[in-house]
């Protein structure tokens, strides 16, 4: 039933899905109904992560990395269950009009921020109009909200967001990640203590070393035992930023629960330590892509032999052995943006060149090209991109191509982007969960990210994505997305590779905790949300 | 190694009345050549050294010859391979042999501090002398200088120096040479100290005054004259810098900063095989001891040096 | 003195000047946009926004006249604030700096409880073993990359013996024992390092000062060894140990990021290193100005000690 939720049925009208949305949001509070004992509450949970959060306002982090722990104190209009169906949150209900001009959101009634105050519609218009601040919106932030053209407080728990084009994808822009709420009350103290409306309150923050928070008590979902969620008392969260270290100090108990485990310890720890830890997959939560500089140069879109030179470079491209080699074997390799583990997965997608090199030198020889200088760039700060690169680049060798390798700090490499000054590059995106997120800023030929990017053009595709945009059947876009994904393959300007896997691991006696999509905090009955300590086990 | 300790470790030594400078600092030059090769059989230290510093030499000259393989070929189905008979070392994460790396990494990555040494020695040497023999206003600017160099934090110099240089386009031997002079850079403050140092001591002595009586130009009194004389403090500080260096080195690849792969590096090599740390513990082994050896063979070689040259050491 | 350290003290102004030049002309010199490092993962495209952040930072002025806006407010204190936390910068290394310093001074502490034992016994006991020992395992110590022994020594006291925590920092002021428990590690890692420095530099000012002629006189009236080694010799010969262990604790507060970013230690270092990567200017320049400016000082405190200790040293240098 769980697919009634979002838009996969086929037909079903307003009303009905309405109604649908309303139930399955009173199932989500109290999902395993199974026989056990009720879930114990307190503890702390210790949390390492990777990296830590780089500012407190809600509104404007730069990099709001969704298993930053201070992602616990915030939440989006909507929420997200673990199979990235859209489901009621702070919002119960949303309806979109006929023309897809206007939505309407109903606010549940009795949900505050930390502060005390209502999460009301007037708070609801004021938060997205600071977002769309642009000296204020993170630009991540702002990008999904930039179809709004105003918006129209109704009564305290009702809001219209009207529109400057019509979208029948907007809901998915109003979820956790990108945009959070935030108590208007607290904006003079929004870079020293952040009031949001999560599920766990700001304590404080020693950037690099650590962060508090603690219960959100009138937080409004409830777990099984009919109280409010969370269970945990508080979360420590710890930011350390070398794998190995990280890894150790789950092992001599420091810490409760790590993130982003290294591809390379997964396996050996999952048989070594089985007794004493979990691990979860997140099958994806994002996806490695190698984007040619399809704007100028020999690659481009519109020169002579650009189609036939971007082929060659995938015909390069051993996806089995960057499954091993890069990702170790976990998640798989793709010919398009989403793993069979994704609700978005499209099976009929038709790949672009296949594995053989002999082709690619075959092309150069033709082309007369043979060891053509190509440069691979990459990030430094993500291993899988930075190992995608080295690995490209022997391949590209392997192909009969110059091939040069370079790693980057994003700000650096940003610049190369701007000038045009990179070949092919490693890099890989995470979700923004509706996929017009990724069509539209990536492939279509006004997006903004492919435009700097990649510089992919097609007349078909822009057709496709825009017209997605304004369906609501799921099933009918996954077929439009199909036919992009083909397309993109043929042009081989944007070649999608393999799924980005991300590998969470801790303490058996933390139960009724799994990550999502989402993050470890944000999702509909999971997450941080509904993890307690049981130490019978 | 900072003034206080080299403050006084120049030479004195007696002179003719009779002696042309021009000879005078030639015998001493010959005497501390000679008396080096001498002392040097004589100090275990220095020897052991010099025999390991010889191996490292003959990585740098013969490398090409003694690689087994091409270092960056990789072959990523024969991953992380035991040591074998193809591949003495075994492979690392890409099928890359280890070996071939080892070597063509340190004949880089010693290339690189030598020439980093070299151009430290190549700024700072003339710099100092200068200072030092000039003395006055040009002296006091200098010095100044120095300081401001020698209190930027060492690390963080490299640091910003390698993300700035990221920006230029820069691949293979440009990249290595951005390298070089980072190292150079913050290498050279320290040399002109040192030779202000003796410069400062050595333009008081009396084969320096009749130098200029003679009427030889004055900067050439300044090279030719006082040069000889800072050269035993320089080589100790310069030989246990080269270990210093490839220390370094290592740092930066820790931090993301080092030589992009895949080109052979000691440090970039030993970061990359942390991920593979327990299940092939074997892949860091090779580049992390050749760190040691080399840092080793250095500061050996370099501590031998300064008790054989610094006299006050050599006469018990 | 009095007149020598004014005059020393007029000398750091010329010398804090080019380390602002320095400063100022490396950081400005950083690839990147900075408007675009804002954006973080995303590009920053809208016209408007960035004429305004542009503004805002001043970065429409000349870099001379930015040069001498930020000289000005830095002189009167004002660091502006962190482009990324939008904390002020004060604030912002203020809170490392402790941690840093806690972590440099325990090191370099540490690294002369080993060190002037080892090289006094080292240099008394020329060509035993025991100075053999010494020697080859202070030379091996400077010999290892430092990144690795911090690895390797979190795998083996943490993983293997589960002895103490990998990482992480609890402040002295939190809970104190708790705070050397967590500081052990890094500061071993450390003091390891410095130790192979010191124990060289106390075995060869011990030689020295065996040597003398002073020694030679005590002997001969009679005094038992024992007396004039740890009486006269031992005294003379740790002030250029203390002397040099000054200057390292200097380029330590600088030096430590490796080691930092592998034990999760929020001291200065890995926050300069960080805002590089970040490009937060104003916290990399004062950052590094403030490393540099504490570089300085500690120099002239310790050249002073040193002249205060050991009055031969004339002032010509």
């Amino acid at each position: 039933m769980s697919n009634v939720r979002n838009n996969w049925a086929n037909g079903l009208n307003r009303r009905e899905f309405l109604a649908a949305s309303a139930a399955a949001g009173v199932m989500a509070a109290g999902m395993p109904a199974t026989a056990r004992a009720m879930p114990k509450r307190g503890g702390t949970l210790r949390f390492a992560t990777r990296v830590d959060g780089s500012g407190l306002d809600l509104h404007r982090s730069l990099a709001y990395y969704v298993s930053n722990p201070l992602a616990g104190i915030t939440q989006g209009l909507l929420d997200i269950d673990q199979k990235m169906n859209i489901v009621p949150g702070v919002a119960e209900e949303w309806e979109v009009s006929k023309d897809l001009m206007r939505y309407t959101f109903r606010l549940r009634k009795g949900v505050e921020y930390h502060d005390g105050a209502d999460v009301d519609a007037e708070s609801v218009k004021w938060n997205f109009e600071r977002i769309l601040d642009p000296a204020i919106g993170f630009a991540f932030t702002r990008s999904s909200l930039l179809d709004v053209d105003r918006m129209e407080v109704d009564s305290k728990h009702i809001i219209h967001i009207h529109l400057k084009r019509p979208s029948a994808v907007f809901a998915g822009n109003v979820v956790y990640y990108p945009v959070n709420l935030m108590s208007p009350a607290s904006v003079d103290q929004a870079d020293t203590n952040p009031v949001g409306c999560g599920p766990f309150k700001y304590v404080s923050w020693k950037r690099y070393a650590k962060t508090e928070l603690v219960r959100f008590e009138n937080y409004f979902e409830t777990g099984e035992d009919g109280k409010p969620l969370p269970y945990l008392d508080a979360i420590e969260g710890y930011p350390k930023r070398d794998d190995s270290v990280r890894l150790t100090s789950l092992r001599s108990g420091e810490v409760d629960l790590i993130e982003n485990m290294s591809y390379f310890d997964v396996p050996d720890f999952r048989r070594d330590y089985a007794d004493r830890f979990n691990t979860w997959d997140v099958a994806q939560v994002g996806g490695a892509h190698f984007n040619i500089n399809a704007k100028s140069g020999p690659f481009a879109m519109d020169a002579p032999d650009g189609k036939l030179l971007r082929q060659a470079v995938a015909h390069a491209i051993d996806r089995q052995a960057i499954h091993e080699a890069v990702f170790n074997g976990l998640s798989e390799a793709t010919h398009s943006y989403y793993t069979s583990a994704s609700p978005w997965h499209m099976p009929d997608v038709k790949p672009g060149p296949e594995y053989d090199p002999e082709k690619s030198r075959f092309i150069l020889r033709k082309l007369n090209m043979e060891n053509m200088p190509i440069a691979v760039v990459a990030r430094t700060e993500f291993q899988y991109m930075r190992n995608g690169g080295e690995i490209l680049h022997a391949m590209l060798m392997d192909a009969g191509f110059g091939a040069t390798n370079e790693v980057f700090d994003n700000p650096a490499l940003r610049a190369k982007y701007s000038k045009d000054d990179w070949g092919i590059d490693s890099t890989a995106t995470s979700y923004r969960f509706e996929p017009d997120g990724w069509y539209s800023r990536w492939i279509h030929s006004q997006g903004d990210e492919g435009k700097l990017r990649v510089g992919f053009k097609n007349e078909r595709c822009d057709q496709l994505i825009e017209e997605a945009k304004l369906t609501l059947d799921n099933n009918l876009r996954k077929e439009m997305y199909t036919e992009v994904d083909s397309i993109v393959n043929d042009e081989a300007a944007l070649i999608c590779h393999h799924g980005v896997p991300l590998t969470t691991a801790g303490v058996n006696s933390l139960k009724g905790y799994a990550p999502a999509i989402a993050g470890p905090y944000s999702w509909s009955g999971g997450g941080i949300r509904t993890a307690h300590f049981d130490d019978a086990a | 190694m900072t003034d206080l300790q080299l403050r006084s470790r120049h030479r004195t030594d007696r002179v003719a009345a009779d002696e042309t400078p021009f000879r005078i600092h030639m015998r001493r030059l010959r005497s501390n050549i000679g008396n080096a090769f001498y002392e040097l059989r004589k100090s275990r230290t220095a020897s052991i050294g010099a025999i390991l510093i010889a191996c490292l030499m003959v990585i740098v000259v013969f490398g090409q010859s003694l690689a087994t393989h091409d270092p960056i070929k990789s072959n990523y189905r024969d991953r992380t391979a035991p040591p074998s008979a193809e591949h003495i070392m075994g492979t690392d994460k890409f099928g890359r042999d280890i070996y071939s790396r080892v070597i063509i990494g340190g004949q880089r990555t010693i290339l690189i501090s030598m020439a980093a040494v070299a151009f430290g020695l190549a700024i700072g040497i003339p710099v100092g002398i200068c200072s030092g023999f000039y003395g006055g206003r040009f002296d006091s600017i200098i010095m100044r200088v120095t300081d401001g160099f020698l209190a930027f934090p060492g690390l963080l110099l490299y640091l910003l120096i390698v993300t700035v240089a990221r920006e230029w386009k820069l691949y293979g031997f440009w990249n290595d040479a951005i390298l070089v002079f980072a190292l150079g850079l913050a290498f050279w403050p320290e040399v002109a100290r040192l030779a202000r140092g003796t410069a400062l001591v050595e333009a008081k002595k009396e084969y320096v005054e009749a130098a200029q009586v003679m009427g030889e130009r004055s900067f050439l009194i300044a090279m030719g004259q006082i040069l000889p004389n800072c050269v035993s403090p320089l080589i100790v500080n310069a030989t246990v810098r080269l270990g210093y260096m490839i220390l370094i080195i290592a740092a930066l690849s820790y931090l993301g900063l080092g030589t992009p792969p895949p080109t052979p590096d000691w440090g970039s090599d030993l970061r990359a095989a942390q991920d593979h740390l327990e299940s092939h513990p074997m892949i860091a082994v090779f580049p992390g001891l050749a760190i040691c050896f080399s840092v080793l063979a250095f500061n050996l070689f370099g501590d031998g040096l300064r008790d054989i040259l610094d006299p006050r050491l050599a006469e018990r | 003195m009095l007149i020598y350290t004014i005059n020393r003290l007029l000398q750091l102004i010329p010398v804090v000047f080019v380390l602002t030049v320095v400063v100022f002309g490396f950081v400005h010199a950083l690839p990147g946009d900075l408007i675009d490092a804002m954006g973080g993962t995303e590009s920053i495209d809208d016209p408007e926004v960035r004429a305004a952040l542009e503004k805002e930072l001043g970065l429409d002025q000349p870099i001379v006249v930015q040069y001498w806006l930020w000289l000005e407010k830095v002189v009167q204190g004002d660091f502006g604030n962190s482009l990324i936390t939008r904390r002020p910068v004060a604030t912002e290394l203020l809170e490392r700096i402790p941690a840093t310093a806690y972590l440099a001074v325990v090191g370099i502490g540490l690294s002369l409880l080993i060190a002037i034992p080892l090289g006094t016994i080292a240099a008394v006991r020329r060509n035993s073993i025991t100075d053999y020992t010494a020697q080859i395992t202070s030379l091996i110590g400077i010999s290892i990359p430092e990144f690795w022994f911090a690895i390797l020594s979190i795998l083996v006291f943490s993983l293997y013996f589960n002895l103490l925590p990998s990482s992480g920092y609890v402040g002295p002021g939190e809970d104190f024992g708790l705070s050397i428990w967590y500081l052990i590690l890094p500061a071993v890692a450390i003091g390891f390092r410095q130790a192979a420095y010191t124990t060289r530099l106390t075995r060869s000012s011990m030689l020295d000062e065996i040597g003398k002629d002073y020694v030679i006189t005590h002997r001969s009236l009679g005094l038992s060894e024992r007396k004039v080694i740890y009486k006269y010799t031992l005294r003379n010969a740790l002030i250029p140990t203390i002397t040099i262990s000054g200057l390292q604790f200097a380029n330590l507060l600088g030096g430590t990021v490796v080691l930092e970013t592998i034990f999760s230690w929020p001291g200065i270092g890995l926050t300069i290193y960080q805002a590089i990567q970040l490009r937060d200017y104003p916290v990399i320049q004062a950052g590094i100005l403030f490393l540099g400016f504490m570089v300085v000082i500690i120099n002239l405190l310790v050249d002073l000690l040193y002249r205060v200790l050991n009055p031969r040293v004339g002032t010509g240098t």
